[in-house]
């Protein structure tokens, strides 16, 4: 089950500031440590449309449509971080459009079955790049130099 | 009819009264509105004029059945489309399932302000803080800025000013219903206004106006606007008390773990 899918820990920003002072931000990654659902060893680059973005608790995720070399569209989710992790990195709910087009860095799933990634970053159509809060993959990507 | 003329008549008697009553200042020069703050009304039932009603769980009898009250909408009936009448009357049929409340969401805007629980309001001048006892519900109301809404939540997005002695808010940037939500249980599909099924959507702006009338009471005022569903805005007003107690403190009402079996029961291992 994904945390995403636990209507009763929808909160308002307020609370999550509230939670982050209270808890701090370390613990709060650690308690949703990203590499259990998600791979390090998957780095991935998907280029695709948008098709939802849902900007809640307690993580974000981006809907994207990704035409495969035989041109089957699938749709990939991408999990970002808390929104007011995004929100402090310049993402807002009118940064991105459906039908827009990006560019996600970040990590596939475990189970590759899975249309699901841990977002690092995307990238505009304009070369714009905008991270993702998802501080667990970040700190890996950095580390592991996965991106470009 | 005579609801309706009662709230116009304690309307006007509150701004009458406004017109005298010089509240106390903050440190910061504004007029003080810190304190533990109370509806004493039925709007949390029906912000229309209301009879007494049986409750919706037959075994609770009388302990939880509806109390009558004269209504809060100011120049009511609620103004809704026809269709949105509709969906309202379906919605309240379907309360248990639709209501956020039932289900320990976020109560909203203005809902907050009138439900029978404590709002503590803390004050400072670049926000002031509003903290209801029920889920530990908080708003932060941004003082003169002019930023939109970042995100869409349940609690809104809310930037005041002050007009005078009294406290302006304009909120939205409200969430319409659940996003992701497991599955019906932990859905719904619109926002409620109270447990009678009065509802907005996405579309909700709240104008509210707040002042002191004297020492130990407030004068509550919101107008609200949703174009998907009232053909113009309309407004409440009722008194919000303080709560005199000495001893007086926000209790904890983390309801979640009230409704956990209601809305994952079925996940549980048996």
């Amino acid at each position: 089950m994904k945390a995403r899918t636990i209507p009763v820990l929808t909160r308002t920003i307020p609370v999550l500031i509230g939670v982050i002072l209270t808890v701090g931000a370390a613990s709060i990654s650690a308690h949703h440590s990203w590499n259990t659902v998600f791979s390090e060893d998957r780095p991935l680059v998907l280029r695709g449309t948008i098709s939802k973005v849902e900007l809640v608790n307690p993580h974000a995720w981006i809907w994207l449509d990704v035409k495969g070399d035989d041109g089957a569209v699938q749709k990939w989710g991408i999990e970002g971080g808390p929104p007011n992790g995004l929100i402090r990195n310049g993402v807002t709910k009118d940064s991105l459009k459906i039908g827009e087009e990006l560019i996600v860095h970040g990590y596939g799933a475990r189970d590759v079955a899975t249309f699901q990634v841990a977002g690092v970053k995307y990238e505009k159509a304009d070369g714009q790049e905008f991270w993702l809060a998802n501080e667990g993959a970040e700190a890996t990507a950095k580390a592991k130099g996965n991106l470009k | 009819m005579r609801a309706t003329l009662c709230a116009v008549v304690l309307a006007t008697a509150l701004v009458s009264a406004q017109t005298t009553y010089k509240p106390p200042r903050t440190a910061g020069g504004q007029p003080d509105l810190n304190g533990f703050w109370q509806a004493l009304n039925t709007a949390s039932w029906d912000l229309e004029a209301h009879e007494a009603a049986a409750g919706p769980v037959l075994q609770l009898g009388a302990a939880y059945a509806v109390p009558p009250g004269s209504g809060v909408v100011v120049d009511g009936p609620i103004p809704y489309k026809p269709d949105a009448l509709a969906m309202k009357k379906k919605y309240a049929a379907n309360a248990l399932r639709e209501d956020a409340e039932v289900k320990c969401y976020l109560p909203g805007v203005p809902r907050v302000m009138y439900m029978p629980y404590p709002v503590q309001i803390v004050q400072s001048t670049d926000m002031i803080v509003m903290m209801s006892e029920f889920a530990s519900a908080i708003r932060t109301v941004y003082m003169n800025v002019a930023t939109p809404p970042p995100a869409d939540t349940w609690m809104g997005w809310s930037v005041g000013k002050w007009d005078g002695d009294t406290l302006v808010i304009d909120s939205k940037g409200f969430l319409g219903g659940t996003v992701g939500a497991l599955d019906d249980e932990g859905t719904v599909h619109v926002r409620f206004l109270d447990r009678a099924g009065n509802y907005h959507t996405e579309g909700l702006h709240v104008v509210e106006r707040i002042r002191r009338t004297d020492a130990d009471h407030l004068s509550y005022q919101a107008t609200i606007e949703d174009p998907n569903v009232y053909t113009r805005p309309w407004t409440i007003s009722m008194p919000l008390y303080r709560r005199v107690e000495p001893n007086m403190q926000l209790g904890d009402f983390k309801c979640e773990e009230f409704v956990g079996d209601l809305v994952y029961g079925k996940y549980q291992k048996k």
